[in-house]
């Protein structure tokens, strides 16, 4: 049996909120495997390729290219036998619409020492839910992969000048023959303030012998943990595991997003320096701010400011799975499930910036945390 | 100004007033003066014993020179049009080529081969090929493309020094052509494996071979005019190759583009190519490294399709300002 899955305008960056379909790489009827290229589409900061999530056949195109089409709108429909992602979506039996999430309530959802006031007029309609996530009307509702173009073409000084500076040449506009990147593009681009700060940090690494190249190179590690810890405990002890680590976080405070589904979407939500928070009141903020996002609400000021990001697997019965990292991001924990008894520790890291050693620490001194 | 053919004839007579054992041959060398008139009247000042007419027999003439050069004597062959060594390969590539790496080094073979090559003289398919990768494929062999008289000159001596069989490439087109600097007066020697560095500039460096360094050259006088500089870097010498002129170049240009007359498909030049592509020096480009090059067809008979086969002046000035305008 084959299902409906629509591919959707992925989210890149924080600030991204549409993006420009620039082509499509196939035609209704095409089959395709999982990792084709199906579109490209261009954004305030990056172009990219969205890649087939899995084998099927294109259904309907939806999008037009030059469309600005909203993130988590869909650009095309695919049919699928991937039970994984399964789920209707239209069609012949028309799922109930998704309810509009209503908007953030002028005060704040929980009141915490994190969270910050809510502006009291918000907008009409406020993001509460970040759609970082295919916005599925029906669960399961799996994590959409965050799609790069990893075969960015730079000429060879450019990624030399890249590496050196620490930019992510997905994040450079190409002005060369063929949207190759040139050296001066390179030369011109913007850092992030946050990521020089980390690069110098970073040093030290090099130090050690460590040389990374390449822009995008990541790592995961699994551990099996005691499955006794709840989400507060979760997201305090990696704070503070990552606290212990400054070279490794890009911003003055430490801010962990957890991600909640819900059937509006994936929700966010950021809890800042959840270190510092007394546990019991921590677990009150976790707990109501999770019943809040699966009634569709979080408040604007849990919406930014994550450093790192977890993602739970486990109501998915999912013992891991891969997530590429949030820009800015250099790590992200997922949290599967292992057996009555235990769970798995996915770290995935951001080898530009920690190795291997780094990363099994963290996860060492994350488990003992724990 | 001394032209190419003048130089080389001046080269092979210092060689012969030095050496007993020099002595040229092939065909019409001696009362003709050589097919493009290189010998000229060398026959008449040294006699017919050190310059040889042969018959119309390639791999006789060379096999002679082989067994010659074995013997203590120092051979220069003059094969009339270098697509002629195809007749004499098996003594080039499987013999001279060998002959000392197969004894265990007991004998050696300091044989030149010296031969035209190259089109522009409407000689069509079977007399105007430049065959430059056919003995730069050959280990034990090398091999010499000078672009000017003066460096023919002292290439040449130091090519009949060298106790290795040389295979010397004349361009036709170069013969009647004075250079741009003077021949040396003297037998200074120029060593065998080091590349010039004919101009410098700090915007594109250009590696050429033979006639296309001359080519280059009057691309990078008109682009200097509006402001492009260009470093041209003569090899010289094909093999060996000295590619220490050219990674330097390319750390302060970022821009490479290599010209050469022969096909591009196997082409001597593509191995520019592929050696700056495995240095430490490929980092600094900031351009895809650009090959102008022959057709990959024989070359025409008809002027202008003989014309279009390789590359021209326009072809590399065209080239020259696309990849400096459009990689940054």
């Amino acid at each position: 049996m084959s299902f409906k899955y629509p591919v959707v305008m992925p989210k890149m960056s924080m600030t991204m909120e549409t993006g420009e379909l620039l082509l499509f790489h196939v035609k209704v009827g095409d089959q395709v495997k999982s990792g084709d290229v199906l579109f490209e589409v261009m954004t305030d900061k990056i172009d990219m390729e969205v890649e087939a999530p899995a084998d099927g056949v294109i259904e309907t195109l939806v999008g037009n290219p030059g469309d600005v089409i909203e993130i988590g709108k869909p650009v095309l429909i695919m049919l699928t036998e991937t039970e994984v992602m399964a789920f209707d979506f239209g069609g012949d039996s028309p799922a109930p619409p998704a309810p509009t999430p209503p908007p953030v309530a002028p005060a704040p959802v929980v009141a915490a020492p994190v969270v910050q006031p809510v502006a009291p007029t918000p907008p009409p309609v406020a993001p509460v839910v970040q759609a970082v996530v295919v916005q599925a009307p029906v669960a399961p509702v799996v994590v959409a992969p965050i799609i790069v173009n990893t075969s960015v073409k730079a000429v060879p000084k450019a990624r030399v000048e890249a590496a050196n500076r620490g930019i992510d040449l997905r994040t450079v506009h190409p002005t060369g023959p063929d949207r190759t990147i040139t050296f001066s593009d390179v030369n011109s681009a913007q850092i992030d303030p946050a990521i020089l700060k980390r690069q110098a940090a970073n040093k030290a690494l090099i130090a050690k012998g460590i040389e990374m190249t390449r822009g995008i190179a990541q790592a995961s590690f699994n551990r099996r943990a005691n499955a006794t810890f709840d989400h507060a405990q979760l997201i305090s002890a990696w704070a503070k595991v990552l606290r212990a680590r400054p070279d490794l976080a890009a911003h003055e405070h430490v801010g962990v997003a957890l991600i909640i589904e819900s059937k509006y979407g994936s929700a966010l939500p950021v809890f800042k320096d959840p270190d510092l928070v007394n546990i019991e009141e921590l677990r009150g903020l976790v707990a109501s701010t999770s019943d809040a996002a699966k009634n569709g609400k979080v408040p604007i000021a849990m919406l930014s400011g994550g450093t790192t990001t977890i993602f739970d697997l486990t109501t998915y019965s999912m013992s891991s799975a891969t997530p590429l990292l949030f820009p800015n991001q250099v790590t992200s924990l997922t949290i599967g499930y292992d057996s009555q008894s235990t769970k798995n520790i996915s770290l995935t890291i951001d080898l530009n910036f920690c190795d291997f050693y780094d990363g099994a620490l963290l996860l060492d001194a994350l488990i003992a945390c724990l | 100004m001394l032209t190419m053919a003048e130089a080389v004839r001046e080269a092979m007579s210092i060689a012969f007033d030095e050496r007993p054992e020099v002595f040229l041959l092939g065909e019409d060398v001696g009362i003709y003066g050589g097919a493009f008139g290189v010998s000229g009247d060398m026959y008449h000042r040294y006699g017919s014993e050190r310059v040889l007419d042969t018959p119309i027999a390639e791999l006789g003439i060379v096999g002679a020179a082989v067994g010659a050069a074995l013997s203590g004597m120092r051979p220069i062959v003059e094969i009339q049009f270098s697509d002629f060594t195809a007749q004499a390969m098996d003594q080039i590539a499987n013999q001279a080529a060998k002959i000392h790496f197969m004894l265990g080094g007991a004998l050696h073979v300091p044989m030149v081969l010296r031969t035209p090559q190259g089109s522009g003289t409407g000689a069509a398919a079977q007399h105007s090929q430049n065959l430059e990768p056919w003995f730069a494929s050959v280990p034990g062999l090398k091999v010499v493309v000078p672009s000017n008289p003066a460096d023919a000159k002292g290439l040449l001596l130091a090519s009949i020094d060298d106790p290795n069989p040389v295979i010397f490439l004349e361009h036709k087109l170069l013969y009647k052509i004075p250079g741009r600097d003077p021949v040396p007066e003297g037998s200074e020697r120029i060593p065998l494996g080091v590349a010039k560095v004919v101009r410098e500039g700090k915007d594109l460096t250009i590696v050429a071979t033979g006639i296309m360094v001359n080519k280059s050259y009057e691309v990078c006088e008109k682009l200097a005019a509006e402001g492009i500089s260009v470093t041209l870097i003569d090899p010289r010498t094909i093999s060996p190759l000295d590619m220490q002129p050219v990674y330097e170049s390319v750390e302060k240009t970022g821009r490479l583009m290599v010209v050469q007359e022969g096909p591009a498909h196997a082409g001597f030049i593509n191995e520019v190519i592929a050696q700056m592509a495995g240095s430490s020096s490929f980092g600094s480009l900031i351009a895809p490294i650009k090959r102008l090059a022959g057709m990959n067809i024989p070359i025409p008979y008809a002027p202008q399709l003989e014309k279009a086969a390789v590359p021209q002046i326009e072809d590399i000035e065209a080239a020259a300002r696309e990849i400096v305008k459009n990689w940054r």
